[in-house]
């Protein structure tokens, strides 16, 4: 196999807000950016699956001048249940207007009033509305930021690009190996600062909103350089995802559009009893409800509730514009797919895995606990806490974005490049090797991803409980034995099963170590639940999960949460 | 019971070993109507795991990640549905280099 050699100062892993906008930051500070991402920047990740809402607290400049950065702030801690690090809170508070502004000035257009205040939606969990609208929703946004992206020549860009392992030397991240899909070439990049926004892994559970790509790289291959991961036990479903048909399966419906102001439906059980008081809790609250429901035997069918619009007392036309204002698409994508049309028929629903409130653990500059390696956007966590409100993920993708690609940049600029040792990369290629030779008994990654997710579907959900942890943990164990005998095809180009073996390995990394920190957090705050613990303890609880690579297994220990502003018990 | 199938004849292409592109035939088993996006995944599972085709969604249409040709149009594959008892052509779009079956490379993407 062919390796190239490339050198910069800074890598960026990821294609999606924060990966883009961490890049553009870096290279507006002079520095020479190489962006890798395993699909097409701008075409990838969950950031094009967003919807309109990006939350900034504009006040006078927006829809309520009550609103401000405290108040903002303020919010986010207590949604997060007081895990989430002010620290970092701030940065997002306190900055989140002005990277908005960046936004407008890269091309994205958001709705304003005639007067040229920002329209802001209200959502549930915020004190005012304070979600700017973009018209074309995560997918426009992607394109302006890889648009932005391609305007600087000191960005190059790396699609089709399969990382599959960061590179230390002498305890410092120096940069990445990875395979280029399109060539099938494996590549070194040569860094001084590496940033990880590789996304979330809402998609390592089989029921999930997110494309398959979502499924642990990120966190796993950080984690396998001695990153800390952090929180990996609060997972976000979206109470409302359609459950079927499967073309559409997994398309998310917003719950929020139920609220009186727009679509005034219900959310119900199978016999059409409603099933959620207005107005409408935050979403793990409304999670916490749907699921039970399902779980009495409410549910219907396929295993959901109804999102039921023919329950409002509004005409199917003005619930039809409710949809083609809010999400055109997306009810354009069940009408065209599955041949349903939401304005007069009611959709069956379910949670679904949806977002990461945890990951890679970081400081206010978006540092690991590993020199050298920074991550922002969903890969990262600490700040979101226990719960994170509608609009704040893409908001993390630029507020965090641009102050880690910063960071990162003002790093390189002080540093020289270590260079990366030979036995690094042939110890990588190895490893690859292996997993090109042909087993005996042989299996496919294909089927060996399926058991992740299912195992994922079944004992890591809204409700977890010890007796399931378990059962998932020993399954993810069985099936890395399962990942030693597969056989791949022997194709250079874009090979998916080589792709699919490599990320099945991450998959099961990440699985574990979220498993484990299910187990290990024994009581229930936000979206983490268990059963046998389903009280809040603020006595021995009130912290932050850490779970760490120690002798190749993960251990976990807890740490203080940073408070600068609210304390727990102001 | 007989099932009904779903005919697909895809046009496979690998630059590193293939003279020329050439029609390969499936035959999937399918009870309801299922989109060609769906179509490959099953394929992908159940029957060739060579087949190259790009596998990202967006659930709303926009990305254009799925872009095929179906029976000579360009559509896009996750929200184009196929009833049972079909049988179609596949093709990788044009515009693009051919990296390899499906997948194809747009220089400016």
């Amino acid at each position: 196999m062919e390796i190239q050699n490339f050198s910069t100062d800074i890598a960026v892993i990821g294609g999606g807000g924060a990966a883009l906008r961490a890049a553009i930051e870096a290279a507006e500070r002079g520095q020479n950016v190489i962006l890798v991402d395993k699909g097409r920047p701008g075409r990838s990740g969950a950031t094009p699956c967003a919807l309109w809402s990006v939350q900034a607290p504009f006040g006078p400049r927006g829809e309520d001048k009550r609103d401000s950065p405290e108040q903002f702030f303020e919010d986010m801690v207590r949604a997060g249940r007081f895990i989430g690090d002010q620290n970092i809170v701030e940065v997002v508070a306190f900055t989140a207007c002005d990277r908005i502004l960046d936004l407008e000035r890269y091309g994205v257009k958001f709705k304003k009033h005639d007067d040229g205040r920002f329209y802001q939606t209200p959502m549930p969990g915020q004190t005012y509305p304070r979600s700017c609208f973009m018209f074309e929703n995560g997918q426009h946004m992607s394109t302006v930021l890889a648009k932005e992206v391609s305007k600087h020549s000191n960005i190059k860009q790396f699609k089709d690009f399969f990382v599959f392992s960061l590179l230390k030397s002498q305890g410092t991240v120096v940069g990445l190996i990875g395979m280029d899909m399109i060539t099938g070439n494996i590549a070194v990049i040569n860094a001084k600062s590496t940033v990880l926004a590789a996304g979330g892994y809402a998609s390592l559970w089989g029921f999930s909103d997110n494309p398959p790509s979502l499924i642990g790289d990120g966190i796993a291959m950080a984690y396998r350089v001695g990153a800390e991961l952090v929180d990996l036990e609060f997972n976000q479903y979206y109470g409302t995802d359609v459950v079927w048909p499967p073309s559409v399966k997994g398309t998310i419906v917003i719950y929020e559009l139920m609220i009186e102001d727009f679509i005034n439906g219900e959310i119900t059980d199978k016999d059409g009893n409603p099933i959620i008081e207005k107005p409408l809790p935050i979403r793990d609250d409304a999670i916490k409800t749907i699921y039970n429901v399902i779980k009495e035997g409410r549910g219907t069918e396929h295993g959901g509730v109804y999102f039921d619009t023919t329950k409002s007392p509004k005409s199917e036309e003005e619930i039809r514009d409710v949809f083609k204002m809010m999400t055109p698409k997306h009810y354009q994508f069940i009408a065209d797919a599955a041949g349903i049309d939401a304005a007069n028929q009611r959709l069956e629903v379910a949670p679904a895995s949806h977002y990461q409130c945890g990951g890679v653990f970081i400081n206010e500059r978006g540092e690991t606990n590993v020199k050298g390696l920074y991550a922002c956007g969903e890969v990262a966590g600490n700040f979101q806490g226990a719960n994170r409100l509608a609009g704040s993920a893409l908001c993390d993708t630029q507020t965090m974005g641009a102050r880690t690609g910063g960071c990162a940049a003002d790093d390189a600029g002080k540093s020289d490049l270590i260079p990366i040792e030979k036995t690094v990369v042939s110890q990588q290629m190895d490893t690859l090797k292996n997993f090109m030779v042909d087993k005996k008994d042989s299996t496919r990654p294909v089927f060996i991803k399926e058991e992740i997710l299912k195992a994922m579907d079944t004992y890591v959900a809204p409700f977890r409980d010890e007796k399931g942890l378990n059962q998932a943990l020993s399954r993810i164990n069985s099936l890395k034995d399962d990942l030693t005998r597969i056989s791949l095809p022997k194709i250079k180009r874009y090979n998916m099963e080589l792709r699919e073996a490599l990320e099945t390995s991450f998959a099961l990394d990440a699985a574990e170590a979220t498993i484990g920190s299910c187990l290990f957090r024994t009581e229930s705050r936000g979206h983490h639940n268990r059963t046998e613990f389903s009280e809040t303890d603020n006595a021995n609880w009130q912290c932050h999960t850490i779970a760490k690579q120690k002798d190749g297994k993960p251990v976990y220990s807890k740490r203080d949460v940073i408070y600068t502003h609210l304390k727990p018990d102001d | 019971m007989e099932h009904s199938t779903i005919k697909a004849k895809i046009l496979r292409f690998d630059p590193d070993r293939d003279e020329k592109p050439y029609f390969q035939s499936y035959v999937i088993p399918v009870d309801e109507q299922i989109t060609v996006y769906e179509l490959l995944n099953i394929i992908h599972r159940d029957h060739d795991g060579s087949l190259a085709f790009r596998d990202f969604k967006c659930f709303k249409t926009m990305c254009t990640t799925c872009i095929v040709k179906l029976d000579g149009k360009t559509v896009r594959s996750c929200s184009t549905p196929v009833k049972p008892n079909s049988e179609i052509r596949i093709e990788p779009v044009s515009g693009g280099q051919i990296i390899r079956d499906l997948v194809v490379d747009f220089k400016n993407m």
